[in-house]
Parts: C-alpha cells; sequence; structure tokens
C-alpha cells in the first residue's frame, strides 16, 4: 500500500498528470459548457422601474423553466446603440431585448427581431386577448406583425396635489371633462401661492432635448389635433409630407410656452425623471406626464423607497381635452422582443410569455422591495384586479387612459422618427429658451423634415404602404387568439 | 598525468554583412499591423462617407451619393455651430488648464508643508471616470440647492434664473468648469515632473544672479519644460476636441445648441440618429480639422526640437 511519504513527483509524472487532467477537462468540460449555455438566456433590458420588478422575480422563471437568466439593464439610448453595433456586426449580444415602439418597424424590417406571431398563434395560453388593443396597436405591431409585447405601457395623466387645490377651493374634474386653458388657468391661479411652507410653482416642464421634451410636448400637439404628416400610419397610402407647420400646432406650442413661464425655469433641462421628482418634491402645484409617475411620484428617489411629501396627497385625473377635437392620449413603454440572431428563439419566448403574463405583471405590481413600484399593466384583467387596486387605487383611471391612447398618432412610428425628434426637440428646446418664435420654430422644423424625409427617400413614398388601424390591429389579435 | 594548458585562440568576431531589408523585414509586422489597425477604419468610414447609409432605412448602404454627406454636414447648420463650440472649449480649456496647471505646479515644486498630501490628492480628480465627473457637477449646479450656485450668489455672483446648465449664455462655461476641474491636476503633475527634471545647479546659479522669480519662470524654467508642456498641451488639445461624455450627462447639447460639441454632434449622427454615411463624413471632417490644428502646431512649436 503506497502512502503519501512513499510519494515522489518527477517533473515528468507532473507533466504527464497534468496533461491528463487537461484533456479529461477539457473532454468533460465541453459537453457541459455547451448545456449550460443552452439552459442560459442573456437578457438586456432598459433601465427603467419594471426592470426591478423582474430582477426581483426572475428566480420564479429560473425554478419553472430551468433556464437560468443573465439579466441587464443600461438606457434607453445606450440599448440602442449596444443593439445596433450587435446587429450590424452580427455579433449576438443578447437573446431577448427591450424594444422601443419608436425602433420596431426598423427592428422588424432589418430581421434584428423575430416577429411573435407564431409563437403565440402556437401557445394559447399566452391570451393575447386580455392586452388592451390600443396598447398592441401602439406599441407592438408594424405592417400587421406581432414584433414585441409589452412589459410596461404608460399612458399620460394630469398629476396634482389634492390638498393645495382644497386650500384654494379647486376643483379638478376627475372625468376629463376639462379643457386645456382651464387646465393653465387653474395652474395660474397656485402659481406662486404659499402653501405647506413652500413657495408653489404652478407647473413643471421636461424641457430637456430631444426625447423629454417631444413626449410631453407632442401630447399637448396632438390632444389640440396637430398631427405630423399628411397620411401615415392609419392611410391606405402614406404621405409624409410634414403638417407640423399648422395653425392648431401653433396653438398648442404658444400654450406650452405659457406653460413654461408657469414652470421653474431650470425646467428647460429637466428629463423625464427630473419633472417627476420635481413634483416629488412639493413644490409644484400639478403637471401631466407619464403614468409611471403615479407611483415614482410618491417616493423621494428612484427606487428610493422613502415616501415623498406628496405620497398621500396626490391626485391623478384624465388629461384635459381641447373642444371640438378627439381627445388623444401619447402612449409609452417597454416591451420584449425575441433578437432576430439568438440560438434560444424557443427559450426566449419562454421568457418573454413569463415576464408579460398576468401572474408575472401581478407579481410585479405586487413586489415591495421599493414600496410598490410597478402599475404599468398592458392586460385589461389586471385593472380589476382587487390586490392591485388596494395598492394602485388610480388604475381604473388609469385603463380609460390607455384606452383613449394612440401612439401612432401623438409619436408616430416614421422610419426615420429618431432624426426627427431630434430637430423637433432641439427646436422645441430654443422656442422655450426663447431664441426661437413658435411661428419659426414649425416653420423651420417643417423644412428640416421636408429636406430628411425626401434625403431619406420618403418623399414621395414609393414603397408599399400599410393601412394600419387600431381595426387592423384587433383584428390581428383575434385572429392569433 | 599533467595537462598542459593551451591558451585558447581568440575568437574571431566574424561580421556579417546583413542586407539591407532585414531591418524593414523584422518590424514590417507591427507596421502592417499598426497601419492596419488606423488606416482600416478610417478607410471604412472615407468609403461610408460616399453612400446613403441610415441604418433606420435599411441594414446596408442603399447607394452611392458621392459628397452628398459631406454637404449635408456643411448645411444642417449643426456642424458649423458645434465646430465653434468645440473650439472655443478646446483653445479656452488647454489654456486655463495650462495656465492652473502651471500655477499648481510652481507650488508644489516650492516643497511646502503637506505637499505629499495635495499632490495625492490632486491626483483623484483626474482617475475620476468624466461621466461620473458629469454627474457629479449635475448635482453641484442644481439651482435649487447646488453647492456652486449657492457659493456664486453668496458672493453676489447672480446666476441665471434657469441655472447655468440652462442657459445658453452660461452652459458652455459650466461644462468648461467641470473640465477644468477634473484636468488641471493632469497639467499639474505633468509639469511638475518637468519642474523636478530641472538641474539644481542651473536654478541656484539662477539664485545666485539674484534673478527675479518672474524672470526665473519666464527664462529658465519655462524654457527648460518647453518640451514637456508642449506635449501635454497637445494631447489635452485632442482630448478636449473630443469632449463627450460630459456633454451627454450635463446638458445633451443643449440648451439649443449652446453646448453641442462635434463628439457630440457626431454621437448623435451615427449612434442616436444610426446615419451611418453622415457620421462618417463627419468623422473624416473631424480628421482633417484636427489634424490641420495638430500639424500646424506641431509645425511652429517643435521647429527647434534637437
Amino acid at each position: 500500500m503506497s502512502s503519501f511519504s512513499n510519494f515522489r513527483p518527477t517533473r515528468r509524472g507532473l507533466m504527464k498528470g497534468g496533461t491528463a487532467l487537461a484533456g479529461a477537462a477539457a473532454l468533460g468540460g465541453l459537453p457541459g459548457r455547451a448545456s449550460a449555455q443552452s439552459k442560459t438566456l442573456r437578457v438586456l433590458l432598459a433601465g427603467d422601474p419594471f426592470y426591478y420588478a423582474i430582477e426581483g422575480l426572475k428566480d420564479q422563471f429560473e425554478q419553472e423553466s430551468g433556464i437560468k437568466i443573465e439579466l441587464e439593464a443600461i438606457s434607453l439610448e445606450a440599448l440602442q446603440a449596444r443593439l445596433t453595433s450587435s446587429f450590424v456586426s452580427n455579433e449576438p449580444d443578447a437573446d431577448v431585448i427591450s424594444v422601443d415602439q419608436m425602433w420596431l418597424g426598423q427592428y422588424l424590417e432589418s430581421k434584428w427581431i423575430l416577429p411573435l406571431d407564431p409563437f403565440i398563434k402556437k401557445d394559447k395560453d399566452t391570451d393575447i386577448e386580455d392586452y388592451v388593443p390600443e396598447i398592441l396597436y401602439s406599441m407592438n405591431t408594424w405592417r400587421g406583425q406581432v414584433g414585441t409585447l409589452p412589459v410596461a405601457s404608460y399612458a399620460q395623466m394630469v398629476f396634482y396635489r389634492k390638498d393645495l387645490m382644497d386650500a384654494k377651493g379647486i376643483k379638478i374634474p376627475e372625468d376629463g371633462s376639462w379643457t386645456w386653458e382651464e387646465y393653465t388657468d387653474i395652474i395660474k391661479q397656485v402659481n406662486g401661492a404659499d402653501f405647506d411652507s413652500k413657495k408653489i410653482v404652478g407647473t413643471v416642464v421636461a424641457g430637456q432635448q430631444p426625447a423629454p421634451i417631444v413626449h410631453m410636448y407632442t401630447q399637448l400637439q396632438a390632444s389640440k389635433g396637430a398631427r405630423w404628416f399628411k397620411d401615415f400610419p392609419a392611410a391606405p397610402k402614406w404621405d409624409f409630407e410634414p403638417t407640423i407647420d399648422s395653425p392648431e400646432n401653433l396653438g398648442a406650442l404658444k400654450a406650452f410656452v405659457e406653460l413654461y413661464k408657469l414652470a421653474p425655469p431650470e425646467s428647460i433641462g429637466y428629463n423625464w425623471f427630473d419633472a417627476g421628482m420635481r413634483f416629488a418634491k412639493g413644490d409644484i402645484g400639478m403637471f401631466y406626464w407619464w403614468t409611471a409617475y403615479s407611483y415614482l411620484c410618491k417616493k423621494d428617489g428612484y427606487m428610493s423607497g422613502k415616501d415623498s411629501v406628496v405620497a398621500n396627497v396626490m391626485g391623478i385625473v384624465p388629461l384635459p381635452k381641447q373642444p371640438g377635437k378627439d381627445q388623444v392620449v401619447s402612449l409609452g413603454g417597454h416591451s420584449l422582443g425575441i433578437a432576430g440572431n439568438t440560438q434560444k428563439a424557443d427559450e426566449s419566448w419562454q421568457f418573454i410569455k413569463w415576464a408579460t403574463s398576468a401572474k408575472t405583471q401581478k407579481a410585479m405590481g405586487l413586489f415591495n422591495k421599493f414600496g410598490y413600484q410597478f402599475s404599468d399593466f398592458a392586460r385589461k384583467s389586471l385593472y380589476a384586479d382587487a390586490d392591485l387596486l388596494k395598492i394602485y387605487p388610480y388604475l381604473p383611471g388609469q385603463l380609460v387612459a390607455l384606452q383613449a391612447g394612440n401612439g401612432k398618432i401623438v409619436r408616430p412610428p416614421a422610419p426615420v422618427y429618431t432624426t426627427l425628434e431630434g430637430i423637433y426637440g432641439l427646436n422645441l428646446n430654443n422656442t422655450l429658451s426663447g431664441a426661437m418664435s413658435p411661428e419659426d420654430c414649425l416653420k423651420q422644423t417643417s423644412s428640416f423634415f421636408t429636406n430628411i424625409l425626401k434625403g431619406n427617400f420618403l418623399i414621395p413614398y414609393n414603397q408599399p404602404s400599410f393601412d394600419d388601424t387600431l381595426d387592423a390591429t384587433k383584428a390581428l389579435i383575434k385572429s392569433l387568439a | 598525468m599533467t595537462l598542459a594548458s593551451v591558451p585558447a585562440a581568440p575568437r574571431k568576431r566574424v561580421r556579417r554583412h546583413m542586407p539591407d531589408y532585414v531591418p524593414w523585414l523584422l518590424i514590417s509586422p507591427s507596421v502592417i499591423l499598426l497601419l492596419a489597425l488606423i488606416a482600416f477604419p478610417l478607410l471604412f468610414a472615407l468609403k461610408n462617407s460616399f453612400y446613403f447609409w441610415n441604418l433606420q432605412m435599411g441594414p446596408t448602404p442603399l447607394g452611392f451619393v458621392g459628397f452628398d454627406n459631406y454637404k449635408m454636414a456643411l448645411q444642417g447648420g449643426f456642424f458649423l455651430g458645434a465646430l465653434w463650440n468645440t473650439i472655443l472649449l478646446t483653445v479656452v480649456g488647454t489654456a486655463v488648464e495650462f495656465t492652473l496647471g502651471l500655477m499648481i505646479a510652481l507650488l508644489l515644486a516650492r516643497q511646502l508643508k503637506g505637499m505629499n498630501v495635495a499632490r495625492a490628492l490632486l491626483i483623484m480628480p483626474t482617475t475620476i471616470a468624466p461621466i461620473v465627473v458629469g454627474f457629479l457637477f449635475r448635482y453641484m449646479y442644481d439651482p435649487g440647492g447646488g453647492l456652486i450656485p449657492w457659493l456664486l450668489t453668496s458672493v453676489g455672483i447672480p446666476i441665471p434664473a434657469q441655472g447655468l446648465l440652462g442657459s445658453s449664455t452660461t452652459a458652455l462655461w459650466a461644462v468648461l468648469f467641470a473640465d477644468v476641474w477634473q484636468w488641471t491636476p493632469f497639467f499639474a503633475i505633468v509639469l511638475y515632473a518637468g519642474l523636478l527634471s530641472i538641474p539644481d545647479d542651473i536654478l541656484e546659479a539662477a539664485r545666485l544672479d539674484r534673478t527675479p522669480p518672474l524672470a526665473l519662470l519666464w527664462h529658465i524654467k519655462l524654457p527648460l519644460i518647453k518640451k514637456t508642456a508642449l506635449i501635454v498641451v497637445m494631447l489635452r488639445f485632442m482630448q478636449l476636441f473630443n469632449t463627450f461624455d460630459l456633454i451627454v450627462v450635463l446638458t445633451k447639447g443643449g440648451p439649443g445648441s449652446s453646448t453641442r460639441t462635434l463628439g457630440y454632434t457626431l454621437y448623435q449622427a451615427g449612434m442616436v440618429d444610426f446615419n451611418i454615411g453622415l457620421s462618417s463624413a463627419m468623422t473624416w471632417m473631424m480628421v482633417i480639422i484636427v489634424n490641420a490644428i495638430i500639424g500646424l502646431f506641431v509645425f511652429f512649436a517643435f521647429r527647434d526640437w534637437d
């Protein structure tokens, strides 16, 4: 029997052993690694509130499916840049990705994401009919195909300090029966008031260019009846001739400039979150913004878990209307798609189905690590859920706002939308700063739009059009159900 | 048995003639690699600059457009405005950072008490990522309680109602201040190293001659650290010309286009608008401008380089 004391390692012996070990590791390791890889999904998301809920619940998915999730969240801009680099160079990055509604056409047409129709059709338990059709229309369909499914959906609503309005004897209509003029008048009434040991500023805007100001302004623009293009997307023949320089839009822009004059001057540089958090500080009377701020403003910082000063005195009501115009509400949010270059399409679909299911979405709403920080449901059934209504009592109003939504009118997903948004955002920002008059802003923006659209062969539009209507989406949902 | 010792015959070194091409052959792999790494991206960008290639319209180039991308860059108004902002930021930034850096370096060289700690602290801003510096200054510029507006108003300097970053008259200077805060120590450390390399006997001789401090600086110290100073000025000039991170975090080019630099414009065209053709044209215009400026700088500054 050999013992340790008899062990005399030689250099040759060690080398032999080492080689044998390395070989065994390589032979044994290869199939093991391949198997681990096939059971791991890379998920790349935008770092919005929904991410934190998914991150907190992903263990459930891993246990149910046996698939390991590598979750990563980055800013929307960085996400777009990273994904585009990945697809152009054909270097796979992630299997499941966040796809903004404005990128959907580009991604589907470039085959950077897989259409989800076959997966939905195959899995009846996707329960596609449970989705609010306006959301799928605005965020997830392009040319009659479902490219993504919504994981967080926002409309726009008005947020105000109830206690301030009560003290001033101002009644805010709960049913949306008010006009933008009345909205501005109320802001004027509270502007400069001393309340709760604060000097109240009437409202706040998100004035940073390009996206934040465009997101806020276009709600007012659409509500007042102004449109971006002559005929897009709900038209049998698309016509991208800009209609931005219109009397309706001029009225809207002048109203927006008036609102900025009743807002903190520094809000010219505010992004989405800056505007929301300014309201959460308690010195803003009323503003309109994405519904995600229904819960974000209840906290004093992003995922801080601590209540803000307005947490219990915040009113949320539908947007004002423009007399004689149909109300159109802006819709936005985040959706999940399957990367076109993934080798794990089925596993990716499993994850998307899980993350967007009513069960998971409810669990996301009940996830309480940072306080309740998710109520951006796209499924109708969740708006009647008693557990969720207890935490988010404003849900019925939010559903009404979503059902009045049309993201494709407010921010049309034209093929060069991002470039147009860049120009529009810059000129709107210049208008707020006084460097440009509203008239010049619209005139110059329209002229830039025409040049860009012509330069990108969109005017005249000679490619096949698609009459992209809500009814067409409803028919598509029915065919997939 | 005895061994007779025989002196070894002197080794004759055979000097073989090495063919002239051998040194070239030996360094050729590195040269080829270097050229490929530099030339390939530039040539790829040059080719793309003549094509209509917008990823929002399609994944591949849609056609040859000649100089249209260059025309679009120049006629769009953004490029020239951004060029002006960039030149302003670069020239003023380099000058201020150099001057302040030199002053700090002279102080460090005086061996005062606490200079070791000062040296360690000085290096810190330079080690922070510009994106973090951006966030730091965003909070410090906050008109509702930021340190800098508070300091300025405390000493009676009025700040715009929109805040330092919200006004087009102050935004670019606010960005510049953040850059100066971060990079002045870099100048200070490098110039301090230069000052340390000046031989003591020269300084001693000057002192014995009772040379006034300003003359000592101007006629002795500065000429002796000239090479170091010129190199560091050139490096910072090129870095500042590509300023991007601070702009993204602090202003996104706004308000209006008052802080839009060439780096940010290029990012907007390439990574936000995905207009590869236009951004390639802008890249080449930037390459030409930077090389022209640096070429002139090198020509004049390094003329008498031994």
